[in-house]
């Protein structure tokens, strides 16, 4: 099976003398294609930075970071906007769609920036919101949409530069837990057709629907190949 | 990322926000169209001088006493330039077709109960065809009526009609200070020029005006105010004015400086338009100021609107906008709104150019230069004012821009 996330002894540190703030303290973490893990650890355990360092979004202060046995720690601004085009897509709580832009408009914009042409970007964003089931809702605005429509046009624009690796940040935090098990159906569902996920979330009910638990705490994995049903064990160790 | 969707998307961005965009573009839409209007009637103004003074012929030269840079000094020079030097130039000067001296008063002007101040001028019969100026109605005086010291007078069309009203008033008497002429003529109406208006002119023989209104005799003769001179042709101008200098240093006997000058037509229509061209760029640069202060707005509300659009930023790096897409964006957009507003204030100049046109004497014109000009100068600004933003916007982290909520 091959790795697609590696962190060798990354470390991020904040700030500077006095004020030095290690939010994350050399850590190993290996993910490999077709995993479906959840971070979980308590605010300021470091789970957050791991996920902008995984999603290309912030550099490690050292260690190294191999993407796709890439390694990425030392690449430009320019080549990491590359890299999570073309390899990452993103999902987060507060959706982030544009809302001058229709759904379908939403869905082309990783294109637009992979520099796919117009007719091909269309058809293609036309697909993958046929997917996640809204076929019928092309032509509307985030603000004519439900909160879980919007998140699975979110979901929709993650997937349509077919990344391999999907990062989502607590995606159900803004939905009731009804439109929360329909992401996490979803979820499911583009798991079984290969992608790896990796998500942030601290609700345990959203993290039995992994495979796979990775917790934080104090910015080191305190647990790594946690089985989802124990997560409430270690919730009340806590 | 290629030009057209970039372009496509900031139309949208700024279509989506009408009414800041319409604000925004105002600063540029007044700056432009007031270059745009200034720039036309500075250039009307100029044809305007130009084609009054083109209109009195081009081959005319003026004789003027005294020096010529010097005419304001405390001790006022004895006037030399007198009436027998213009007939000397007529006989003497080969090149010389036709010359009119002239001695110029201020009078009062009356007929019956009427009476109004005008400019009574002197003059000989050459002066109408000298100065390309005709007769409406009636006659302009002869060499005969000069001879005779007549009483006749010819009148501007302002003047006949301040005195006359609708009457003809070919055959009446009026009085020029105390003395009574009987008008013989009127003229064709010229149009007021440069604050001189022949229009409210009156006309009599030199010798009449000397003899009892005016005239000033010098130990070297009649004094006149100066002396019209139209060469045989445009091209023996130069010649004619050569010709006339030395004839004058000969005949006052000079030997360092000159105590007459001569302009010809040329020169004068030189000056007028130098002078509407300076007036064309102090209005040109005024307006510049409120483009520069238009420029400044739109940067103004380009930072303010990167400080709102702060997420949407962050978003689009998420996906893979680099730094340079970002930048991109906010430049167009910035260049959009700067272009937008000089092509709407150009238009609000060309329309303001064209109905100055319409309603003052002004041939206003829209030159396709300064429409270019306006607009190229409007995107560079935007250009320019759209850097510091579009700057801000491309730098920021996409983890802190996603954090903003």
């Amino acid at each position: 099976m091959t790795t697609v996330i590696r962190l060798e002894a990354v470390s991020k540190v904040y700030g500077q003398g006095e004020a030095e703030i290690h939010a994350l303290r050399a850590i190993n973490l290996v993910v490999a294609a077709g995993e479906y893990c959840a971070i979980m650890g308590a605010s300021g355990s470091g789970k957050s930075t791991a996920m902008n360092i995984i999603g290309c979004l912030d550099r490690p202060s050292s260690g190294a970071y191999y993407l796709d046995g890439e390694n990425v720690a030392g690449l430009s601004e320019t080549q990491l906007a590359h890299i999570r085009n073309r390899k990452i897509g993103f999902v987060f709580q507060q959706f982030h769609l544009l809302p001058q832009l229709t759904a379908l408009e939403n869905v082309t914009l990783p294109l637009v920036y992979a520099g796919v042409a117009g007719r091909e970007r269309l058809e293609r964003a036309k697909q993958v919101l046929d997917q996640v089931g809204l076929s019928h809702r092309l032509d509307n605005r985030p603000n004519q949409l439900s909160g879980g429509q919007q998140q699975r046009v979110a979901i929709a624009r993650a997937m349509v530069n077919q990344p391999l690796l999907l990062l989502a940040d607590e995606p159900t935090g803004a939905l009731d837990s009804r439109t929360s098990h329909e992401v996490m159906d979803l979820f499911a569902q583009l798991h079984s057709q290969g992608i790896t996920i990796v998500m942030v979330t601290h609700e345990p009910d959203i993290a039995r629907c992994s495979q796979r638990v990775i917790w934080f705490r104090d910015g080191q994995v305190i647990h790594d190949h946690l089985p989802p049903e124990e997560v409430g064990q270690v919730l009340f160790a806590l | 990322m290629d030009w057209s969707e970039s372009v496509g998307m900031a139309v949208r961005t700024l279509s989506a926000n009408r009414l800041r965009s319409v604000l925004t573009v105002l600063g540029i839409i007044i700056g432009n169209g007031a270059v745009i209007a200034m720039v036309g009637v500075g250039e009307g103004a100029r044809r305007y001088a130009t084609d009054q003074l083109q209109s009195l012929g081009t081959n005319l030269l003026f004789v003027v006493p005294g020096q010529e840079n010097a005419r304001r000094r405390g001790v006022e020079a004895p006037n030399t330039l007198t009436f027998e030097d213009a007939e000397a130039i007529l006989r003497q000067v080969p090149t010389v077709d036709q010359v009119a001296p002239q001695i110029t008063d201020s009078q009062l002007a009356s007929y019956r109960a009427r009476t109004t101040r005008t400019t009574l001028i002197g003059t000989t019969a050459s002066y109408a065809p000298v100065q390309n100026f005709a007769v409406a109605a009636g006659r302009f005086f002869t060499d005969l009526d000069v001879e005779r010291n007549s009483r006749v007078a010819v009148l501007g069309a302002d003047l006949a009609e301040k005195l006359f009203g609708t009457k003809s008033p070919l055959g009446e008497r009026v009085r020029f200070g105390s003395v009574s002429f009987q008008v013989i003529g009127v003229m064709e109406a010229k149009g007021a020029f440069l604050g001189s208006n022949r229009d409210d002119a009156a006309f009599i023989p030199i010798s009449t005006m000397s003899n009892l209104i005016a005239g000033r005799r010098s130990p070297y003769g009649l004094s006149v105010g100066f002396i019209s001179v139209s060469a045989r042709d445009e091209e023996s101008i130069e010649a004619a004015a050569f010709q006339i200098t030395n004839l004058l240093r000969r005949r006052h006997k000079i030997t360092l400086d000159d105590d007459f000058y001569i302009r010809t037509q040329k020169d004068a229509v030189a000056i007028a338009s130098n002078v509407a061209s300076a007036l064309t760029i102090v209005l040109a640069a005024t307006a510049a100021i409120s483009l520069l202060v238009g420029g400044i707005g739109i940067m103004n509300i380009m930072l303010v609107s990167v400080t709102e659009r702060t997420q949407e930023i962050g978003l689009r790096k998420a996906i893979g906008a680099d730094p340079a897409d970002i930048l991109t964006q906010f430049l167009i957009e910035a260049v959009i709104l700067a272009v937008v507003g000089g092509l709407l204030g150009t238009a609000l100049g060309g329309a303001t150019v064209i109905l100055i046109g319409i309603y003052t004497p002004l041939e206003t014109v829209v030159s396709l230069g300064s429409v270019l000009l306006a607009v190229s100068v409007s995107g560079g600004i935007g250009l320019i004012f759209g850097v510091v933003p579009a700057r801000r916007a491309a730098a920021l982290d996409p983890i802190v821009a996603l954090r903003s909520a």
